[in-house]
């Protein structure tokens, strides 16, 4: 009996998951630098106006996977059982509220930017409803109990983690090229160093999670030595992990000075950590295989999943 | 109360596809979509290697899977236990199939030849099936076995359970405890798949052995 993996969702669901942390995360992660004072108030800015529109094109993305998208409207209509519409009413609050948080504070309106125990009440209620977001992409797949891969409760850890460690990637990404002052941006890298090191553990302990039922364990082979390998070693593992990691722990610790040389190899490595976060999704969601049915002592794999 | 249930009794079928063949003509399913699919099972090795045919189709579950996920609304389950898609509400976002556990929701893009070399245009029966089909079901969105509900309204039996030839196939009502299945189930020890992901279906298999 060969076990194989689900079809249905592919690129696109895995864009639209990864952009929704991303977005969550980088606004979390603005949040985070507007309490911190003054000299942050650009990375701040940049963190709260990644949010909103990172999410819009990753629900972009979850439309265009759709079969019936005329019907998209219709995505929140049972928000007592079902993940997707209660993800939708998440995610939509947040967009909301991270569109007002950003377009209030930019240049011609600027008005939070005098009200500012105004700009930290929505920070903080914009931040709760990021985390949703970022904890909804797990609990997504989570909620398909005939797939075990993504049936745990790691899942939502490891998105979140992910999503943290890629939005700060991506304000450091724009931090560096509008050009940022240095301290800010190596608090930001250490703060990704811990994101980093945070999520090879997770990804180790989800990993391990995979050992109790054998479609679980099918799923770990195909993703450690299976189709979906590649992507894992050289998307997740190196490009996405490795690559910032090093890049981040020297230009931290090895005192490069901001010459255009370290600039330069920062803006790549946060690019490879996005593209990394992006596979991670991937990985998890072509890694997803049923539970196959048992009659007596047969067992048969869906042949259609 | 009423509710349909559905008995396959694993020692009759011998794996004849009578029940997916006819089930493709009378629902007229593009191709690559079975709702009676037959699975095949293998265990142990030459000289005591056993085979043993699983037909499947939805199990109209008590507690469905695939109606808790459904962002839409648009999976629903009648009075008598059926559970059906409307396909003006649904959006197609297949989370029905990753949450049901045993296979039995199908998505179409479209609709496609059932013979590649054949010329573009379709063969006149092909043309009928794709018009019925488009008329109940659709392409994009989630459809699925529905216990034939339209000849069970005129007083049938769904087209697999009238095709079978081992007569491995019953329906009938599952909240009645003299009904053929109930007393079926009780005598024969009869069985759910995957009992569980807690779904509660309503088909039953009686083991062969």
């Amino acid at each position: 009996m060969i076990l194989k993996a689900q079809s249905k969702w592919g690129w696109l669901i895995a864009a639209y998951l990864f952009l929704a942390g991303m977005g969550a995360g980088a606004y979390v992660a603005g949040i985070v630098a507007d309490w911190a004072g003054q000299g942050w108030s650009t990375i701040a800015q940049i963190g709260v106006c990644l949010g909103f529109p990172s999410v819009l094109i990753g629900c972009g993305f979850l439309i265009l996977d759709l079969g019936s998208p005329k019907n998209f409207w219709r995505a929140a209509m049972k928000p007592g059982t079902s993940w997707i519409a209660r993800g939708t009413l998440i995610i939509s609050i947040f967009m909301i509220l991270g569109a007002i948080h950003a377009g209030l504070w930019l240049w011609p309106f600027n008005f939070l930017g005098e009200a500012s125990s105004l700009r930290h009440a929505l920070g903080i209620l914009g931040a709760i409803f990021a985390c949703g977001t970022m904890i909804y992409t797990g609990i997504l797949l989570g909620a398909s109990r005939p797939i075990a891969f993504w049936s745990t409760a790691m899942l939502p850890l490891l998105f979140t983690v992910s999503a943290l460690s890629t939005g700060v990637m991506a304000v450091i990404l724009i931090a560096s090229i509008t050009g940022s002052p240095k301290e800010q941006m190596l608090t930001l890298n250490r703060t990704d160093i811990l994101l980093i090191l945070l999520e090879f553990f997770v990804l180790g302990l989800y990993l391990q999670a995979t050992h109790r039922v054998p479609e679980s364990r099918a799923s770990a082979r195909l993703v450690l030595m299976g189709s979906a390998a590649p992507l894992f070693w050289l998307g997740v593992v190196v490009i996405g992990l490795l690559v910032p990691l090093g890049v981040e722990v020297f230009s931290t610790f090895a005192g490069a000075e901001s010459h255009t040389g370290s600039v330069l190899a920062i803006i790549i490595a946060s690019i490879c950590g996005l593209f990394g976060g992006l596979s991670l999704r991937q990985v998890v969601l072509s890694g997803g295989i049923h539970a196959p049915l048992r009659a007596g002592r047969f067992e048969y794999a869906l042949t259609n999943p | 109360m009423m509710r349909y249930g559905f008995v396959i009794d694993l020692k009759r079928c011998y794996g004849c596809y009578s029940c997916s063949i006819v089930c493709k003509a009378a629902n007229h399913t593009p191709r690559g979509i079975d709702f009676a699919k037959c699975l095949q099972g293998e265990i142990g090795v030459y000289p005591a290697a056993l085979r043993q045919m699983l037909p499947t189709l939805c199990m109209q579950c008590a507690e469905p899977a695939c109606k808790t996920v459904c962002p839409t609304g648009a999976t629903q389950q009648d009075e008598d236990g059926i559970v059906t898609v409307d396909k003006n509400l649904c959006m197609g976002c297949k989370y029905c199939m990753m949450a049901c556990p045993y296979g039995q929701r199908h998505t179409v893009p479209e609709w496609v030849n059932y013979y590649p070399e054949a010329p573009a245009e379709l063969d006149p029966y092909q043309a009928y099936a794709k018009m019925k089909w488009e008329e109940r079901n659709g392409y994009g969105i989630a459809t699925k076995c529905d216990f034939c509900r339209d000849r069970l309204k005129q007083g049938k039996k769904p087209a697999c359970v009238e095709a079978c030839p081992a007569k491995a196939r019953y329906i009938g009502d599952l909240d009645d405890p003299e009904s053929e299945i109930s007393i079926l189930i009780r005598r024969e020890r009869g069985f759910q798949l995957n009992p569980e992901f807690g779904t509660e279906p309503s088909v039953y298999y009686l083991p062969a052995r």
